[in-house]
């Protein structure tokens, strides 16, 4: 390529971009969904999603009537729980599991008390509304915990008086990179990689189809630009947009609202934004193709978002899936992606030791950008 | 019927929709069964008047009053819907995509409350006369333009309605499937005594109308019989045959406001009815730059659309300044080798043949009109050339390439408009003329002469700031041309460039598209099925059914017709419905024409075998054959040959 094809290159690249930006610029409901998108939603998502057990309504069902039976029924206290009442029939149990207006009944049977005095073992019955199955678990694992403890004291507090030692394991937890375990850093930064993803495809789609609908893309294609001329203008600029939309995000929400800490390069991080919307803009390309109008490219955005989001560990971690599943996330690009900007924010991580997810990143976007490519090139 | 009391009756009628006024005090009485046209450019208020009138449009001012309600109570226009039938604009606009033609008009019937048994004899007889009965099952999507226009007319009678509103039920359609359509309405309107109130945007169909109103601006310019209308503003239409064209043009410009180049010949329309002082006029203007020898003149009743654009003009109205036709002189010299090359060109998807070895040339600075109803492969074709889609097989060469796997140095001499008018809507005048030219790599300076040329050819003064999007067809139509423009190609494609825009816009249009042809020596290739336009072609070809059927000069094509199957000849009779019934019976092929007849015959045949059948008091006169009746001719001569 000489100078002049090189200038002319430059020309059509800047003419492009320009109008790409312009047209952005002008579509006041897309620009305001932008906005809401980056800034609003996430603050909503970080604010308040919580995959906490939160007072969970906890019925007791007292038949012994005893200092330790008080005890137990006690610890059922917040954060986590929340006694609301104590019942008399099994009936009433069950009546306001049903109803959801509970979500535990405790029932201490009679000679509880007498049993643990008399180092007999015993039982109480939890019954737990797993509707919910992350809530049902997390309810199910706190109430052993806590009745598992209470036992142990009764056991240490007996057997203290006998005199006897006790092995106890002092689990001493360290937790890492998000110390609190605040959900609000989870569920923003995850909220903010889902709205790059979801405007990395539907942006560049929008754009190519409503060349389509207005018949501009042939006017396109007779011109001497080359199908890369038109298409990656249009990338690019979306690209620039979605950067700047994550900068606001990760700076003006995340990290003033939510003190998410960015523990590694922020710049890294937006680059590797950059890359991933440039490569999963493919997608969108070739989903243009196939519709006719936005209305279509919208329903088609939504039928390849759902898979990838879903496969990409966002909302659960590939590690829980079964192993044919897990196979599959290795081909979704947000899967790379996820890991690779948490490994940024929250980690600290370099680009070093994020070699693997830029290769995988890359390779799949690469992929995917020259097949939607393709398709473009077909109409 | 004068004594009855009008059936709509309009007294000044306002609309606006927020500070654009659509309807501006209008006046207008339909009498019972009335074919009623309201004819005008897009934007002239026709279909808010009919909105009004059919009662799902509130009005701002005025009287209206509908079977002799006023319509201004939500119960008098419910009162008033039930005794009328509404067909929007728009292919199709009423019905179900996926029923089919029999589900769709049970649901209107059932919709209507038309009892099972009355309802199932009119649907027979609908179908019957519309021809759709074979196409029961077939869902509305898959029926063609015409057809799906049938069905919705079908579908606005099946209650027997009164009144009849149809909002452009021809736009859209080919010449042939209109024909049939206005044929089809007039003899329903006949045998059901409807009362119809019809809109259009083609002013070569105000002659089959009873009664016209010509609006503009949300006005009634005229009302009248359509042979009245020509009245209201005297003129006559003087065509100049002549080789010199550009001469011709350049002497009579500045005494003519009016006047056009048509293919060959120039037209001139001179104010006054009278036709030796039009000719007079002419010639005088031509005696000092012509020979003699060298032009022909010839006078003639002008066109509706003359008379509506010399009403505008003697309005006041700011008509056009076509300045690109006072330019100099032709730079460039016409004829010499083909620059479009049409060799055998052939495409096929899946199992359907779009087009089928199609050849033609096109020589520089000539007009090519390629003609076809909807579907025929005329956008295909200009595809194939233009190089987004590669041909099956043959060869479509451009300016002497090749344009299967042409360079992108050949897409730089080629200049496409497409049916759309392909323009950024959010982007501004300028803007758009910019990105084009940065795209096909103009430099700042060529940038703004071209930015400055294509403003003063499209009249866009005032508007470079302006959002397309802001500016009326006509003006955003002239833009697109000038965005195709930009790098000043020596071929020009132009894909059905008209569509949407009113006369007056057209025939700027027509003008520019001239003086590109003539001045400038472009190659064009127009793709149209407006037929007042294919007159402007220097040379036709008719597709059908992706085949090339026809390639000759306008000219050449109505010579060929009349010596096929005689002159055209416009009869007047009593009843003509029962005429045409007669006619029909005997194997003569006539069709309805407003309330006349039109139909092909020798002098001698038409004595022998048409005037026995018509009355004693028919009245046969000669009309000009259009390129429409060409079109239609041969058309339904090859769908006889081959049915769809």
């Amino acid at each position: 390529m000489n100078r002049d094809d090189l200038a002319l290159w430059a020309l059509r690249l800047r003419v492009m971009l320009g109008k790409e930006l312009r047209q952005l610029l002008r579509d006041r409901v897309l620009l305001a969904f932008i906005v809401y998108a980056f800034s609003v939603d996430i603050f909503l998502a970080a604010s308040g999603v919580s995959l906490q057990l939160n007072r969970a309504a906890t019925l007791v069902q007292d038949f012994d009537h005893s200092t330790a039976s008080r005890e137990l029924s006690s610890r059922f206290v917040s954060p986590y729980f929340r006694v609301d009442g104590q019942i008399s029939h099994d009936s009433e149990a069950q009546a306001r599991l049903d109803d959801g207006r509970a979500m535990l009944a405790l029932t201490i049977p009679p000679g509880f008390q007498a049993d643990l005095q008399r180092g007999q073992p015993t039982a109480v019955q939890l019954q737990v509304d797993a509707t919910n199955s992350v809530l049902g678990f997390l309810a199910s694992s706190y109430a052993s915990l806590i009745t598992s403890r209470f036992g142990l004291e009764q056991a240490a507090s007996a057997l203290g008086a006998s005199g006897a030692a006790l092995p106890v394991i002092d689990n001493q937890v360290r937790v890492w990179f998000n110390p609190n375990q605040l959900d609000s850093w989870f569920m923003g930064i995850t909220e903010l990689l889902n709205i790059v993803t979801v405007f990395s495809i539907l942006l560049p789609a929008a754009a190519m189809v409503r060349e389509k609908e207005r018949g501009t893309v042939e006017q396109l294609l007779v011109s001497p630009l080359s199908p890369f001329q038109i298409v990656f203008p249009k990338v690019l600029a979306m690209t620039l947009v979605i950067v700047l939309g994550s900068a606001l995000a990760l700076f003006g929400v995340l990290q003033l609202g939510f003190a998410v800490p960015v523990r590694g390069s922020a710049v890294l991080f937006l680059l590797l934004t950059a890359l991933y919307v440039f490569t999963t803009a493919g997608l969108g390309l070739a989903a243009a193709t196939l519709a006719r109008n936005l209305a279509q490219v919208g329903m088609l955005s939504i039928l390849i978002l759902a898979p990838m989001i879903f496969l990409s560990g966002a909302w659960t971690p590939p590690e829980a899936m079964p192993a044919w599943l897990r196979a599959l996330t290795y081909l979704s690009p947000m899967h790379y992606y996820i890991d690779a900007a948490f490994g940024v924010l929250l980690k600290g991580q370099g680009a070093l030791e994020l070699w693997r997810s830029l290769l995988g990143m890359t390779l799949i976007g690469v992929t995917v950008f020259v097949w939607g490519l393709r398709r473009v090139r077909m109409g | 019927m004068s004594e009855l009391p009008p059936l709509i009756a309009a007294r000044g009628l306002v609309k606006r929709y927020g500070a654009t006024l659509a309807v501006n005090a209008l006046d207008l009485n339909v009498a019972r069964g009335e074919l009623f046209g309201l004819i005008g450019p897009d934007g002239a208020g026709k279909s808010s008047v009919m909105k009004a009138i059919a009662g799902v449009l509130t009005f701002d001012g005025g009287e209206l009053a509908v079977f002799g309600q006023s319509l201004v109570s939500d119960a008098a226009c419910e009162a008033a819907k039930a005794r009328l039938g509404l067909m929007p604009q728009g292919l199709g606009q009423n019905l179900y995509a996926d029923l089919s033609v029999e589900e769709n008009l049970d649901f209107f019937a059932r919709l209507r409350l038309v009892p099972p048994d009355v309802a199932a004899a009119r649907k027979d007889k609908l179908l019957e006369m519309t021809r759709l009965a074979r196409f029961r099952q077939r869902p509305m999507k898959n029926l063609s333009g015409g057809m799906k226009q049938k069905l919705g007319l079908v579908c606005t009678l099946i209650h027997a309605p009164e009144l009849v509103i149809l909002d452009e039920p021809t736009t859209g359609v080919d010449p042939v499937s209109r024909r049939d359509f206005w044929a089809i309405l007039a003899e329903l309107l006949a045998e059901e005594q409807m009362t119809a109130l019809v809109s259009t945007a083609y002013m070569d169909e105000a002659s089959r109308f009873h009664r016209v109103a010509l609006m503009h601006a949300g006005q009634a310019l005229a009302v009248g019989r359509p042979s009245e209308l020509l009245a209201h503003a005297p003129g006559c239409m003087v065509t100049v045959h002549t080789e010199a064209q550009w001469p011709a043009l350049a002497a009579l410009r500045p005494q003519f406001a009016q006047l056009g180049a048509l293919g060959n010949a120039l037209q001139v329309y001179a104010d006054g009815g009278d036709e030796a002082q039009a000719l007079a006029a002419v010639d005088a203007c031509l005696r000092p730059v012509l020979a003699a020898d060298s032009y022909q003149l010839e006078a003639g009743e002008p066109e509706l659309e003359d008379v509506f654009i010399a009403m505008l003009r003697q309005r006041g109205e700011r008509l056009p300044d076509s300045q690109a036709l006072t330019a100099a002189a032709p730079a460039r010299a016409s004829g010499g080798e083909p620059v479009i090359e049409a060799r055998a060109l052939t495409r096929d998807f899946a199992e359907f043949r779009a087009v089928d070895a199609v050849s033609f040339q096109v020589q520089p600075g000539e007009i090519f009109g390629l003609l076809g109803a909807n579907g025929a492969g005329k956008t295909t074709v200009i595809k194939m050339l233009t190089g987004i889609l590669p041909p099956s097989s043959g060869v479509g060469r451009v300016a002497g390439v090749d344009m299967r796997g042409a360079g992108r140095a050949i897409k730089e001499r080629i200049g496409y408009m497409s049916q759309a008018f392909s323009l950024y809507l959010d982007l501004t005048v300028s803007e758009n003329i910019r990105l084009y030219a940065g795209i096909y790599g103009l430099n700042r300076a060529r940038t703004q002469a071209r930015l400055d040329w294509i403003v003063d050819m499209a009249g866009l003064h005032g508007f470079e700031d302006a959002l397309a999007a802001s500016l009326p067809m006509g003006l955003r139509q002239r833009l697109a041309l000038g965005c195709a423009l930009v790098h000043q190609p020596q071929v020009l494609f132009l894909d059905e460039p008209t569509s949407g825009v009113d006369p007056l816009g057209r025939r700027q249009f027509w003008d520019i598209l001239f003086t590109l042809a003539r001045r400038d020596g472009v190659a064009l290739l127009v793709t149209t099925h407006a037929m007042s336009e294919a007159e402007h072609c220097d040379h036709l070809a008719l597709m059908f059914a992706g085949r090339l059927v026809a390639d000759a000069s306008p000219a050449a094509m109505k010579r060929e017709l009349t010596a096929q199957r005689g002159p055209l000849w416009d009869i007047r009779c009593a009843d003509p419905t029962a005429a045409l019934a007669r006619l029909r019976a005997a194997g003569v092929a006539a069709s309805a024409y407003g309330n006349r007849l039109h139909l092909f015959a020798r002098e001698d045949e038409l004595n022998a075998r048409v005037r026995p059948l018509l009355g004693a008091d028919a009245r046969c006169q000669l009309r000009p054959v259009s390129m429409e009746d060409v079109f239609v001719e041969r058309v339904t001569a090859l769908e006889a040959e081959k049915p769809v």
